[in-house]
């Protein structure tokens, strides 16, 4: 019974060897009980190893390997692929880690760092004598994904979903879609604005009849796994029936005696009640915001189509996997930084753009003529003292590309740009020189050494020591102040908390790894894209949506999935039973079953999602769960220390 | 030598890079033919060559080879190094006939174990490119120890035919009288992966690159600090002395009009950053000072690792350097801009790395015929729609991946190269032939 | 540590979680946050699927700590995780009381997917608890 095993210790060129003594991690396990085979490779994951291993594993009739490399989360799968091509089962393969938790870890102590290798090896092999052959689970995929979300990450990954021939049920939390695009006139390198790019994504969504758009809908409860999720959608109502006319759309608009601080122009104006955000959105439908209306029934005297009976709906959906783009949210300044919210003309990158867009032959703000602009870069991204320490990548190629715009609209216009190293990267960077050649000036600190805004006797200064001119101190009277805000993760992560999302630390949602894996989770199933993951770009959020749109696809393409075989086991000689399994059980895959007589716990293995909840609950442990069982635990506890 | 048979395939990708395999790999996984050629010996593009990547410090290695190796095994993907196209027509939807050049290796790859008997047989010298000219290899040699396929090659324009590879060859894997290959193909889509070209300081004589041997491309020092790297330690070319103060030069071929590129390369100021720290690890006396006017971390995570090569003490100079000029003991001065100071400055460094940019790799487009493959005006390949569709190009039915379409770092080509094989596979559904 | 010591420092066994607290250990070894190499770690699939009896094997076999890398709120199995480890954590300590045990040499805290600092710091303080109370 006793297993031929097979043992690889990588050097990973350098990154282990260079602190741990692979050698002697070799020697020191090579004449354990059942090791056939002891060898140190370059490259464990090299294409000539792998083949070698195959090799090995035929000649030698190998049973169980091990390779101690790096972490099981990059190549456990690569290593698992190499054995069954030897015809080994997969799960006789077990991987040790002895780069990120010893070669990595223990950097600076080589003796501590090869003693820990050779304790982790010796525990993969003690467990790799227990491991049985197991059959991975096939279950059904529901060939449909929920993509939540509906930017233009979202609308993207949504048409290349439909047209690779999947059911799409497309999320979105507004009553519109578009996302942040929609907000923006022209965009950079392109001559088409944000809202015609919607309207080109609106259209081919609409060509597709294996599409469904939720709008104003939230994903509020969610169960079920890859293949099979399943959620339940709450649908907030418009208030308004499908077939209304501009006309009397209009009229209720016009009586509508609230108004609140318009969101999509990021409070610079104000809406009604019943609103959208411009016409022609889309859907081509306002819908009334209930957080804001009185219910004074004015609306409904002018428009017949007007209908406060609409319901909160529910909706129940099952699909095979999600794509999360649920987008960010531009950084909002804190009182008083740089002026923001004290001094009157002090507003937002975003803010400003839609100054913009509202003003035709003359740039004005509160009244006043704009002449002299101020730009502050980096607001909300590169803190030094704050949370935000990433860069929000966007913002510098975004602000310039502005700034142009504006100076060509008006002419008279002076740019004054006070940054902090300009990141116009790539082929953006004629941006730069564009701006620079209209004769905006830049001004240059470091992080420690931001500019300062003040206002002293009814103008508003910006102060800084500036580095391109050896330091010296300047001063110029701005009419504006724009603030060049960064991208924040969503304010509202319900749905990311609700799907358990881990995010990174800059908050963001987090990828598997970014060269390996760089659209997936660790929740299988679940893929992200756009600036959800972090700050984007147009043009890189689309690549991003297709590319996790690729991925959901191919997880249920073939409409099955091979799932781990990790499910608990009930031991019926002993169990006798008590039900504390069963109330344990997230996923209720225990029931009651009679064996002569005797009432013993069950479990349903297409329901466990082998967590193993229920091992510590049972007081006759008679539970064990696959690959994980008490023998394969506490032989590898046993290996991990030299008997005293 | 032309084969008569055309070859059939869905699609054709052209670029073995990363961009061009995680294309390849995402299409053959859905079940679709694929055809990959890579104009080099081995695939794996330029990311096989690199030592660790930004900003995780992930071994280039580690990422790259497991999927180099999961491709070569693909049943659906059939892999042609050292092959060109030669000329691509659109016929009609769908449909593309393709002319490739395979060009004759002289070794039998299926055979050849590796075991580079020959290279030690081998009577013949010359420069390594793939070390990037620091070292020697033979005529009869294996590209690099992680190459695929990790088989030999012979370099005909160098070998003496003098067969002493031949003699010791235990399969008998070499031939010499392999010729080139014409092959003609019908593919109903192609991925345009082809990659860059780096920047060649040799256009800037004031570096004093290939005159002073103390000054470095980053690729030469990606080289030195990778696994399969040419020394066992950092060494100089000059003198074989381990550096102590070694420089980095930014912006080497990119913004810089004067030579012809005045975009920025995207990646230049990441990598140097990297080698830096990973500098500082190998050579823990040696100071690090890096030449810059902006800093250009702008990625997921980009922005902390600036800021922990700045914890290390690597030293960041907002100037530019003038020129180069060498001292007898080897060692370099710099006269530096320095923009901060607002002054000139001159610096000695024993070592200096020129941070190359990327230029476009031009090679594919004259093989378009009929329908050409429309270049933005910095000759990349030009995207169509750049903001829905990022992997269009002005030809129906060709997709471009990676860093073709411009500069990019590796997450953003495996991206692009995701997306590209998104697009490709509508596309191809839509074929109701 | 000082550099070239051997490994004769308190022995800490970590249960860690494959999804949540495995990845920031991971983490914590690719940014280079040092712990002391006596600190070994067995990754299962969720924090509330640990027995009592493995951790006191662990004990029995030698082990001066275990600490529980929990998955916390993050749970992917669901929002009870947090409660189902403390209390088979609670049910332990009784355990370890009941034999004579310490039962502050099991601990446990939540890890988050990210939190590689957060684990660095509790494995740290946890092997000097265990050298205070072990002298």
């Amino acid at each position: 019974m006793n297993k031929k095993i097979g043992v690889y210790v990588c050097h990973c060129g350098g990154n282990i060897s260079d602190y741990v003594d692979v050698e002697k991690v070799r020697t020191a396990i090579e004449n354990d009980e059942g090791i056939c085979l002891a060898k140190t490779t370059m490259f464990a994951c090299a294409d000539s190893n792998q083949k070698e291993m195959v090799d090995d594993i035929l000649a030698q009739k190998l049973d169980g390997v091990v390779v101690a490399s790096c972490s099981p989360m990059l190549h456990l799968i690569t290593f698992r692929a190499v054995v069954e091509r030897a015809g080994l089962n997969k799960y006789n393969y077990v991987h040790a880690n002895i780069r990120e938790q010893v070669s990595w870890a223990h950097s600076d102590n080589k003796a501590g760092a090869t003693d820990k290798a050779i304790r982790i090896v010796k525990a993969a092999i003690a467990k790799v004598r227990e491991a049985e052959s197991l059959e991975p689970l096939k279950i059904k995929a529901t060939k449909a994904v929920a993509v939540i979300g509906g930017g233009v990450a979202g609308l993207r990954a949504a048409i290349e979903l439909a047209e690779a021939g999947s059911d799409v049920y497309l999320i979105e939390k507004e009553h519109f879609v578009g996302g942040r695009v929609s907000q923006w006139d022209t965009l950079c390198m392109t001559d088409e604005t944000g809202k015609e790019l919607v309207t080109r994504l609106y259209n081919e969504l609409m060509k597709h009849r294996n599409i469904t758009l939720y709008t104003g809908a939230e994903v509020v409860k969610h169960s079920g796994s890859v293949g099979n999720f399943k959620l339940e959608l709450t649908l907030r109502p418009r208030y308004i029936r499908f077939n209304c006319t501009e006309e009397e759309l209009q009229k209720a608009i016009d009586v509508c005696p609230v108004e609140v601080p318009d969101e999509f122009n990021f409070g610079i104006t104000r809406r009604k009640a019943i609103y959208h955000n411009y016409p022609s959105e889309y859907p081509h439908l306002p819908a009334i915001d209930m957080n804001n209306c009185t219910r004074c029934g004015k609306c409904e005297k002018v428009c017949s189509h007007i209908d406060f009976s609409q319901k909160i709906k529910q909706v129940d959906l099952t699909v095979g996997s999600i794509l999360l783009a649920t987008g960010f949210d531009p950084y909002e300044p804190s009182e008083g930084e740089f002026g923001y919210g004290t001094i009157k003309n002090v507003v937002t990158l975003q803010q400003f753009k839609r100054i913009v867009h509202y003003c035709d032959n003359n740039l004005v703000y509160n009244g006043k003529k704009i002449e002299n602009i101020a730009y502050i870069y980096c607001v909300g991204s590169r803190q030094l003292d704050g949370e935000n320490k990433y860069c929000s990548r966007y913002c510098c190629t975004s602000n310039i590309y502005t700034a142009i715009t504006v100076k060509k609209k008006y002419k008279t216009i002076h740019n004054y740009h006070f940054n902090r190293g300009i990141r116009t990267y790539g082929k953006q960077e004629v941006l730069y020189e564009e701006s620079s050649k209209l004769g905006d000036i830049y001004l240059q600190s470091f992080e420690d050494d931001p500019p300062v805004v003040t206002y002293q006797d009814g103008k508003t200064m910006v102060k800084i020591n500036d580095i391109l001119t050896g330091h010296k101190s300047l001063e110029m009277v701005a009419d504006l102040v724009v603030l060049v805000t960064g991208m924040v993760p969503r304010k509202d992560n319900a749905t990311g908390e609700l799907l358990k999302i881990p995010r990174g630390r800059d908050k963001f949602f987090n990828e598997i790894h970014m060269k390996l894996r760089p659209v997936e989770t660790v929740i299988d199933g679940v893929t992200i894209a756009g600036a959800s993951q972090g700050p984007k770009n147009i043009m890189e959020s689309m690549n991003s949506a297709l590319a996790a749109a690729a991925k959901s696809f191919s997880l249920i393409n073939s409409g099955e999935l091979a799932l781990e075989p990790i499910v608990a086991k009930v031991d019926k000689q002993i169990c006798e039973w008590c039900g504390k399994c069963e109330a344990a059980c997230p996923y209720n895959a225990f029931s009651k079953l009679d064996v002569e007589g005797k009432t013993v716990a069950q479990v349903n293995k297409s329901i466990c999602k082998g967590c193993g909840m229920c091992l510590p609950v049972c007081p006759v442990d008679a539970i064990e769960l696959t690959a994980y069982s008490n023998k394969e635990i506490e032989h590898m506890i046993d290996a991990l220390i030299p008997n005293p | 030598m032309e084969k008569r048979e055309r070859l059939v395939y869905d699609v054709l990708v052209v670029g073995g890079g990363i961009a061009g395999c995680e294309s390849a790999l995402n299409l053959a996984k859905l079940g679709y033919k694929v055809l990959l050629i890579e104009k080099e010996l081995s695939i794996g593009g330029k990311m096989i060559l690199l030592s660790k990547v930004f900003p995780t410090l992930d071994c280039a290695a580690c990422i790259t080879t497991p999927k180099v190796s999961e491709i070569a095994r693909h049943p659906n993907i059939t892999i042609y190094t050292s092959t060109r196209s030669s000329s691509i027509i659109r016929k009609d939807d769908h449909n593309f006939e393709v002319r490739l050049v395979r060009k004759p290796r002289y070794v039998h790859i299926d055979d050849c174990t590796g075991c580079q008997l020959c290279e030690e047989a081998c009577p013949v010298s010359i420069t390594d490119e793939y070390q990037y000219g620091m070292v020697g290899r033979k005529a009869a040699y294996v590209p690099f120890s992680i190459a695929s396929p990790r088989a030999a090659a012979i370099d005909i324009e160098n070998c003496t035919l003098c067969g002493a590879c031949e003699r010791v060859c235990p399969t008998n894997c070499i031939d010499f009288t392999m010729e080139e290959e014409h092959l003609l193909l019908s593919v109903k889509s192609v991925v345009v992966a082809t990659g860059f070209e780096l920047f060649d300081p040799v256009k800037i004589p004031r570096y004093g690159f290939g005159k002073f041997k103390n000054v470095l491309t980053s690729m030469q020092m990606e080289r030195q600090l990778a696994p399969t790297r040419p020394f066992n330690t950092i060494l100089r070319p000059g003198d074989g002395k381990m550096p102590d103060n070694i420089a980095y030069v930014l912006c080497t071929g990119s913004r810089d009009k004067s030579v012809g590129n005045p975009i920025c390369s995207q990646i230049c100021c990441m990598y140097s950053i990297k080698q830096a720290q990973l500098l500082m690890g190998a050579l823990p006396m040696a100071d690090i000072t890096i030449y810059y006017l902006h800093i250009r971390a702008f990625g997921k995570g980009f922005n902390e690792f600036y800021a922990q090569a700045q914890d290390m003490d690597v030293q960041f100079i907002k100037g530019k350097v003038g020129n180069i000029t060498e001292k007898e003991n080897g060692n370099l001065l710099l006269r530096v801009e320095n923009i901060e100071k607002g002054t000139i400055m001159e610096a000695e460094h024993d070592m200096v790395v020129l941070s190359v940019g990327i230029l476009p790799n031009m090679d594919l487009s004259e093989s378009f015929k009929n329908e050409a493959l429309t270049l933005d005006p910095f000759n990349f390949v030009d995207q169509a729609d750049m903001m829905a569709s990022p992997a269009k190009t002005s030809i129906d039915g060709v997709f471009v991946a990676g860093t073709a379409s411009g500069p990019m770092d590796i997450p953003d080509s495996i991206l692009s190269g995701g997306a590209a094989s998104a697009e490709a596979t509508s596309y191809l559904r839509r074929d109701t032939k | 540590m000082a550099s070239g010591k051997l490994n004769e420092g308190p022995k800490i066994l970590v249960f860690s979680t494959e999804k949540i607290s495995d990845p920031a250990i991971d983490m914590a070894g690719l940014l280079k946050l040092h712990y002391p190499p006596t600190v070994y770690t067995i990754a299962v699939p969720c924090s509330s699927a640990i027995k009592p009896r493995w951790v006191l094997h662990a004990f029995e076999q030698g082990f001066d700590g275990v600490f529980i890398a929990a998955d916390g709120t993050d749970c992917p199995y669901g929002e009870s995780c947090t409660e189902k480890t403390g209390e088979l954590t609670r049910v332990t300590q009784e355990m370890m009381k009941e034999k004579g045990m310490d039962p502050s040499r099991l601990k446990m805290a939540a890890i988050c997917s990210v939190c590689s600092e957060a684990f660095v710091k509790h494995v740290k303080s946890f092997t000097e608890n265990l050298l205070k109370t072990s002298n």
